[in-house]
């Protein structure tokens, strides 16, 4: 089915995004713009307590203010509505979208309000009184495994969703073979996509056609049937406007909490109801965040590096209610090994409720933590045989000619060429430059390192792991769908039936028809038809739409392209195969029919048709997910068709003074098969480096001991700006795949599946030297930079004071080790002589283990004179990160610094230790120097 | 979040006089920072509305104030407990007065708290320059209540 990628006229050609237009010239049309007359508008009352018994709820004084047209509690709403859909099978999981008798974690909705306007709303939910009873609660993974933690969902019996152990092959027989074995933990903080537009929803409904209209920011498989299922009407009565233009996504504009809600709401006021988040609402209550876990892996290996098994478990916080987290670490089970032959693996899959925000699915549906713990793994193995980090994955990687290479946990890979992409991405950068830069860098007095990651991104997404960790689901299809009418006039529109979060789905399907067709693309129309005109699709989600979206245009178009054939060969008298289509008109030996022509017999000549055909030109198709379409068996099933690969280098500096990781090159090889349109794929790529590089270095919903979240805006919640996002360079390689019409693969996970793993490799290799290792993401090691020497003196010389300022509990002295995990330190002390507010940092949640020490020896790195004037530049760093704080101001510097974890300050000490090491060895050599000086006289 | 609080204040006039003022329902209206109300619910104990802002955010907390295991003149503790939209709080504290000079008082006090909501969400950076803050405003008003009558007098 491949085709040539030579012969391709537009497929792979630099073609303008047809999206880009409206974008950038502000004229996107996005849930906000959506006007309706008599609109009502939404503002939400959340809980203070991560865990807290409602006792009562007093509206009347919100209800009393002029403008105010309802108060809606979710004890009315839980009566009205059926509980949200929960793909496990844990019926005593049950999810409203207000909190209904008791709330789970801290900013969950409590009372919606509505008002004429967002601003009257918002003053009225003031004015509810809600009287709680705090409840005891659960924080953390480890906490929430334990038999006797406070259960999230009493009904339920215990914190855990899902705990289920897969074995792949003989592993306890591999591993009692292997010479050499290794365990590790590594941990994935809780970070998001966090999209510029929060979700907005807007609904109506007709009474009188018994119709719910809805305009939702939304990337939802099966949206309208959810609304329907929750709010208990038939599913034609529920119509979803999908030509919204969605602000980003990549995953968790799943809001279905908030459209029950608001439709809800329409229904009971008989006027539009539209709810869109403020960043508050978004970031601790949008039900939006992303996974948050453990991996413990073991690793069985020889000598020589060969992995031949891996014991993985996977821990994951879910939050407080199920969503689509369970399902997010059933996902990497398509890819478990990697691009590695790894023989056998067990998986220990396990999911539990705490008091924290419910997750939703981020880019990559849990491979990016996956593929974080993987390449960790080879790192440790490469350090372990004393093999370099490449030649390891070299050994490892499954080889070209072994495709389709069916892995332990059942999925078969359709292709790639690992070893030829890192060989282009290594000639391009020439390696041993990029080393002996790195030295340079090391000698300067920079802590300097190099970071690879290898990683896949599984594509094209079905729905296996449902069924896999859920018996009672026995879905085995999740199809897309395509139609393309030609009208009478000869005008080409495409229908497609999915909305866009900005993935150029107008661009791909003009792209594919127009190639099949052999007409301009840019005459091409593409349209979304409401839900309820839709043929029978899924959403834009798991890196499918070039493969699936893209296979059913293809697949439509080719139908469309064998009517015409047909209609030209009859008038022709020919046989069908003796007619050829091309460049819109169809010839059979010395006659023609144009196209216009073609188009005039199908919708006018009805009697020109041949016998049995239907009239006009229309085609469409419905694509099942190729290599889908099995049930899983013995624990193991073909996960999603496609494989794309990609490999990146980071060369990254840390000064150890400001300790601000700086990358100073990014490279990455990316094989995505045929690339239909190369600048959607260069935009993916950037934009999923980018969201890698935050939530390896800046991104996370840190909670704090009493379980608030404390990250809830964008001065606390850093996403990379262009100060952190380094220019990136792309090498490409086109492995296409057999399974694919065009050999496409997808691409729209692409960068972020690799960036942490590769960026948090590169900070290891930085502060390798220093005998320590980081395995937690994100890594704020800036914090660990400070305070300096100087500034300690300085701090221990200050007197005490009377006036001590205001500070949290167990605040410990900032050079001493924290003795209680979680608690809350003081830095910045130089001030505090002087009065001046501290910043107060907070660590995040505490794991003794933030950070390890190499088996090898520290070595202190050689450093020069300029580290004095570092120290002083951390001072001044010092400084300007306590103004910008103490003003309330942006960001930017301060990033990283706000929340060190164990291993940060671990860190900082080891880099303190270097400061003095590299300080003496300046008092040596200046000794030396004057000797010899002397000698010379 | 966790905030501890502390400090230790002079004020110019006897002991006895500051603590009559402390144990003054009108006296501490008007010198709690944004208080609007305080009724008496029950001996020691008080109703108080509040209107506070903390940086951009501002909004009405209504919340309790209890007296307890009081040594007139020289010992008291405190427990405070609040809600309102932008969040809830409580926490207790220990004062303690001696003379410092004939018409001098040395109060020290000691405590901590508990703050959820909006305002640790959100105003954690400020939280604890704005609760010395606040307690700073507290004290200007109260040295303005208890020794400009004494002033006065002289």
């Amino acid at each position: 089915m491949s085709a040539d990628p030579a012969a391709f006229r537009f497929v792979s050609t630099n073609r303008r995004v047809r999206e880009d237009r409206r974008f950038v010239a502000g004229q996107g049309h996005f849930v906000a713009d959506v006007a309706l007359e008599g609109l009502l508008h939404v503002a939400i009352l959340p809980s203070q307590h991560p865990a807290a018994r409602i006792v009562s709820i007093d509206v009347s004084a919100a209800l009393a203010m002029p403008g105010v047209h309802y108060v809606l509690t979710g004890d009315e709403l839980a009566a009205a509505t059926d509980p949200l859909m929960n793909g496990l099978d844990t019926p005593n999981v049950r999810r409203h979208p207000l909190a209904v008798g008791q709330t789970r974690y801290a900013g969950e909705w409590v009372v919606a309000v509505v008002a004429e306007s967002r601003a009257l709303a918002e003053d009225a939910t003031e004015k509810v009184r809600v009287i709680y009873e705090p409840l005891p609660f659960v924080m953390t993974a480890a906490e929430a495994l334990k038999p006797d933690s406070p259960p999230v969902h009493p009904a339920h019996g215990s914190n855990v969703l899902l705990d289920r152990t897969f074995v792949w092959g003989e592993v306890e027989k591999h591993f009692a073979a292997s010479p050499r074995k290794l365990s590790f933990r590594v941990t994935w903080g809780r970070s998001s996509t966090v999209p510029i537009e929060t979700f907005g929803v807007a609904a109506s409904w007709d009474p009188w056609r018994d119709m719910l209209d809805v305009w939702a920011s939304i990337q939802m498989p099966k949206y309208p049937d959810q609304i329907a299922r929750a709010l208990r009407i038939p599913a034609n009565n529920v119509r979803v406007h999908q030509d919204v233009d969605v602000g980003g996504s990549y995953g968790v504009k799943r809001g279905i909490k908030q459209t029950v809600l608001v439709a809800h709401l329409a229904r009971r006021l008989g006027r539009p109801v539209r709810l869109i988040e403020d960043r508050l609402e978004n970031m601790r209550g949008g039900d939006a965040h992303g996974p948050e876990r453990i991996f413990d892996v073991d690793v069985a290996f020889n000598d020589d590096g060969i992995v031949r098994s891996m014991k993985i478990r996977a821990l994951d916080n879910a939050g407080a209610y199920a969503g689509r987290a369970p399902f997010q670490l059933g996902k990497p089970i398509g890819a478990i090994v990697g691009p590695y032959q790894i023989e056998s693996v067990q998986y220990r899959a396990q999911s539990v409720t705490s008091n924290k925000a419910v997750q939703e699915a981020v880019r990559g549906f849990g491979q990016a933590p996956t593929n974080y713990a993987i390449e960790t793994a080879i790192d440790k193995v490469a350090a372990a045989t004393g093999l370099a980090r490449i030649e390891v994955r070299r050994r490892n990687f499954i080889r070209k000619d072994q495709f389709p290479y069916l892995i332990p946990s059942g999925s078969t890979y359709d292709s790639g060429d690992y070893h030829t992409v890192v060989d282009k991405v290594f000639a391009h950068i020439d390696f041993a430059s990029m080393e002996k830069e790195r030295d340079r860098l090391r000698a300067s007095g920079l802590l300097a390192g190099i970071g690879i990651a290898a990683c896949l991104e599984p594509s094209g997404a079905n729905s296996s792991f449902e069924p896999l960790l859920n018996e009672k689901n026995t879905t085995t299809t999740w199809m897309d769908s395509c139609r393309i009418v030609v009208d009478a006039l000869g005008f080409v529109t495409v229908t497609i039936h999915n909305t866009s979060s900005g993935q150029g789905h107008e661009t791909l399907v003009s792209t594919v028809v127009g190639e099949v067709l052999q007409i301009d693309p840019d005459l091409i129309r593409v349209i979304r038809p409401d839900s309820l005109a839709c043929l029978p699709s899924n959403s834009p989600v798991g890196s499918r739409m070039a493969i699936m979206l893209g296979g059913a245009a293809f697949h439509a178009a080719q139908k469309l392209k064998t009517k015409l054939t047909r209609i030209g060969a009859h008038q022709f008298g020919v046989a069908d195969d003796k007619a050829a289509y091309a460049n819109g008109s169809v010839a059979s030996n010395d006659k023609q029919l144009a196209w216009i022509d073609l188009v005039t017999i199908a919708h006018r000549q009805y009697h020109m048709l041949p016998e049995g055909m239907e009239p006009g030109l229309e085609s469409t198709h419905v694509m099942q997910v190729p290599t889908g379409g099995t049930l899983p068996k013995d624990g193991r099933v073909q996960m999603y068709p496609c494989h794309s690969f990609e490999f990146h280098v980071v060369l990254m500096a840390i000064d150890p003074a400001l300790g601000k990781p700086e990358i100073r090159r990014y490279v990455i090889g990316h094989d995505c098969g045929t690339v239909i349109n190369p600048h959607i794929v260069k935009g993916m790529t950037l934009g999923g480096l980018a969201h890698g590089l935050g939530a390896a270095l800046l991104e996370e919903f840190v909670y704090d001991d009493e379980g608030h979240l404390m990250t809830q805006s964008f001065m606390d919640y850093l996403l990379p700006s262009a100060h952190e996002v380094p220019e990136v360079e792309i090498v490409h390689h086109c492995t296409p795949s057999p399974f694919t019409v065009f050999g496409q693969k997808g691409s729209g996970e692409s960068g972020y599946l690799g960036a942490p793993a590769a960026i948090s490799a590169a900070v290891n290799d930085c502060v390798s030297p220093l005998g320590i290792s980081f395995n937690k993401l994100p890594i704020r090691i800036s914090a660990s930079a400070m305070p300096s020497p100087t500034r300690n003196k300085a701090n221990r010389k200050s007197k005490p004071n009377d006036h001590r300022l205001p500070r949290p509990s167990g605040a410990a002295e900032p050079a001493g080790i924290d003795p209680l995990a979680g608690r809350a330190i003081p830095v910045d002390p130089p001030d505090r002589g002087r009065r001046q507010p501290r910043i107060l940092l907070r660590r995040r949640q505490a794991d003794p283990a933030g950070v390890e020490t190499a088996e090898r020896s520290a070595r202190p790195p050689e450093m020069d004179g300029r580290t004095e004037n570092r120290a002083s530049g951390g001072r001044r760093l010092a400084r300007y990160v306590r103004l910008r704080s103490a003003g309330g101001g942006g960001r930017g510097l301060v990033a990283p610094d706000q929340y060190p974890s164990g291993a940060d300050r671990d860190a900082r000490t080891a880099l303190r230790a270097a400061r003095h090491r590299a300080a003496a060895g300046r008092r040596a050599r200046r000794r030396s120097a004057a000797r010899g000086a002397c000698r010379g006289l | 979040m966790k905030l501890d609080i502390g400090g230790v204040e002079t004020i110019g006039v006897p002991v006895e006089a500051l603590w009559k003022a402390l144990n003054d329902p009108a006296v501490l209206t008007r010198c709690i920072p944004g208080c609007k109300t305080m009724t008496e619910i029950a001996p020691d104990a008080y109703k108080v509305e509040l209107q506070l802002r903390v940086a951009a955010v501002g909004g009405s907390f209504e919340g309790e104030i209890s007296l307890a295991d009081k040594t007139p003149p020289k010992t008291c503790s405190i427990k405070v407990s609040g809600a309102g939209t932008l969040g809830h709080g409580n926490g207790s504290a220990r004062f303690e007065i001696a003379p410092e000079g004939p018409d001098t008082s040395r109060l020290t006090f000691q405590g901590n708290g508990e703050i959820g909501g909006l305002v640790a969400g959100v105003g954690q950076r400020i939280l604890s320059s704005v609760s010395k803050h606040l307690v700073g405003r507290f004290f200007v008003a109260l040295r303005k209540e208890v020794e400009t009558p004494a002033e006065g007098a002289a």
